[in-house]
């Protein structure tokens, strides 16, 4: 069920990943968007996974403000109890959904996580890391990306693969790739925006792009994420439908 | 970077700043997409100032020199504008150079046509591209040497008859022709325009210049960041004006050459209208029209023009720039300087203004 869309954009703005957040257990999506935005994500995975429209904080830049995975969710303080509760209903039971109560409080451009390990600014506070790793069930490292503190924002990564800043060094992305343990490669997003997890947002089966990535971001993103099918023969046959062979 | 992002909480701002555009605006209080839009208008200055920790400056008005152009073929032109002060918080130098539109300049040219067309969702990366297509005519306005590359201002003069989409396979259909419709985001533009048209003898013309007489229309396309040297503008528009007529003697093919002979501008803008047209209730003081930009009320004043005026679709219109902090709205007039403040723009209305002017008249 690979699926790839792209053509988001939140009112004039390409910058999906500011406005929603994918995770292999449910999507959140901020209120406010047209409708077009919404139905592109519930035609996706509405079947699969539940899309929540939600606000944090009274704002709608819910994907910098909160981390999570299919395991849990994390909050800002800055979340109002109705939020909160809001988000509790919402969401499966097994997702535990904690509010936090961090200086940093753009959860979403410090931290950045799969399923298995999560990578966090320098200066998180230590209570907030013991936090990520019983909530999110994670292993917590501290790292930076091409000298970028705000993990969160210059990285995208899920189960299966991951894109980064594009001005990460040979070395970084090998050292990343380590601790990840998923194929790592940098690059950008619509059209050469260096801030990689607020153009797109993505989970072990589909990714969501802005509507300025160009193909050949496209094609990067598809084949680090694995999206696609594997075996060439599905890109033949796929091929094959728009080939002229002869004319008749 | 994505304009949304809480400035209070993050530990350290990134050091270098996007390659972007400069537009980073704080957060803005309220959902409405009017005050949003004119968050991202009106608070650019201030949003100067935070970008670069490493260097802070306030935006410089002293007079400068301006040297004509070399030859119409060159690329850049530099405007001085001196410091009067070295001191931390005193003015900076800031040296303008005038730019063909080039293909990274995309993301700057496309913030500043967020919102060309209010709060409508329309293909604005489409027009941008169209606007850096175009190098022969169209200037976009760059400090020199600036590691961030911004885009001050984007000018430009697109002729509506000529951007046709060109379809790359054969239709199926043998019966229709081959794709003449024009780029989906010229005719969103045109759809635009003939919505918010509400008089019915001007939207004859308005039809007519849209339709029939479109090849002899050009849209002028003048966006800038709100805070940006008065002084500038004066040879802006004349860069443009040169070019244009330049480009009618210069374009390799007749078509081009001909797609360059304006008889109208269509220039879509912004004012204030004060709130009662009646002149008795309004003070003496108050001007019944207030421009967002100083050069329109020079094409306003221009004899024989159309004028459509649109009021935006979107709500609340009331005037509540408080998420701009500080002056809302600056108003030049060209050998004068003041600054409006937002208690005196409370007995206004912003609307929307479209102009055609006839070419030979500005040129």
């Amino acid at each position: 069920m690979s699926g790839f869309c792209v053509g988001l954009q939140f009112e004039n703005s390409c910058e999906i990943g500011v406005f929603s957040k994918l995770t292999n257990a449910y999507c959140l999506v901020a209120i406010g968007g047209s409708e077009n935005f919404y139905s592109i994500f519930e035609s996706e995975l509405a079947d699969v996974i539940p899309v929540v429209k939600t606000s944090i904080g009274g704002t709608r830049i819910i994907g910098r403000l909160c981390a999570g995975n299919k395991n849990g969710l994390l909050l800002p303080h800055t979340t109002t109890d109705q939020e909160l509760q809001h988000l509790r209903n919402s969401l499966p039971d097994q997702v535990v959904v904690q509010r936090v109560d961090e200086r940093l409080s753009a959860l979403g451009n410090c931290i950045a996580c799969n399923d298995h390990v999560a990578l966090t600014h320098t200066d998180l506070d230590r209570e907030t890391e013991e936090l990520i790793a019983d909530v999110l069930g994670v292993e917590v490292f501290r790292q930076t990306i091409a000298g970028n503190i705000l993990v969160g924002s210059y990285c995208a990564f899920s189960n299966r693969g991951g894109l980064v800043h594009p001005h990460t060094s040979i070395e970084d992305l090998d050292e990343l790739s380590t601790l990840l343990q998923v194929p790592l490669v940098a690059g950008t997003v619509n059209r050469g925006s260096e801030v990689i997890a607020a153009g797109m947002t993505v989970n072990d089966w589909t990714a969501f792009c802005g509507s300025d990535t160009t193909a050949t971001e496209l094609s990067v993103i598809e084949s680090v994420f694995k999206l696609r099918e594997a075996q060439p023969s599905a890109i033949v046959d796929e091929m094959r439908k728009s080939l002229i062979d002869s004319y008749v | 970077f994505a304009p949304y992002i809480q400035v209070e909480y993050i530990a350290v701002m990134p050091r270098k700043p996007t390659s972007r555009g400069m537009l980073q605006n704080p957060p803005p209080s309220t959902f409405s997409r009017f005050a949003r839009s004119q968050a991202l208008i009106a608070s650019a200055y201030r949003s100067k100032r935070k970008i670069n920790k490493s260097k802070f400056y306030k935006k410089s008005r002293s007079n400068f020199s301006g040297n004509g152009f070399e030859n119409h073929a060159s690329d850049e032109n530099s405007e001085q504008a001196e410091s009067s002060d070295e001191d931390f918080d005193g003015v900076v130098q800031a040296d303008f150079a005038f730019f063909d539109p080039k293909p990274s300049d995309f993301h700057g040219v496309k913030i500043l046509l967020q919102t060309y067309l209010d709060e409508k969702q329309w293909d604005v990366s489409g027009f941008a591209d169209l606007i850096l297509g175009q190098t022969t005519v169209g200037t976009v306005i760059k400090v020199e040497d600036d590691e961030d590359d911004g885009v001050y201002s984007v000018v430009t003069a697109l002729n509506l008859g000529r951007y046709k989409a060109r379809n790359k396979f054969c239709t199926i259909s043998l019966s229709q022709p081959a794709a003449n419709h024009d780029h989906k985001c010229i005719e969103e533009i045109k759809e635009f325009l003939r919505k918010s048209c509400k008089e019915e003898d001007i939207m004859n013309n308005l039809r007519s210049y849209l339709g029939e007489q479109a090849q002899d229309v050009g849209l002028l396309i003048s966006q800038r960041v709100v805070n940006l040297p008065p002084q500038l503008l004066p040879p802006m528009y004349d860069a443009l004006f040169d070019e244009v007529s330049w480009a009618t003697e210069d374009e390799p093919t007749e078509e081009l050459r001909n797609s360059f002979c304006f008889k109208y501008y269509l220039l879509i803008s912004r004012i204030y209208k004060h709130k009662s047209a009646d002149q008795q209730k309004r003070q003496k003081s108050d001007e019944a029209i207030v421009y967002v930009k100083p050069e329109d009320e020079i094409f306003h004043k221009v004899p024989t023009f159309t004028e459509v005026s649109h009021s935006s679709a979107s709500d609340s219109f009331n005037l509540h720039l408080s998420s701009a902090p500080g002056p809302s709205v600056s108003i030049c007039a060209l050998s004068s300087l003041y600054l409006m403040r937002q208690e005196m723009l409370k007995d206004y209305q912003l609307m929307g203004l479209v102009m055609a002017v006839e070419a030979s008249k500005v040129q």
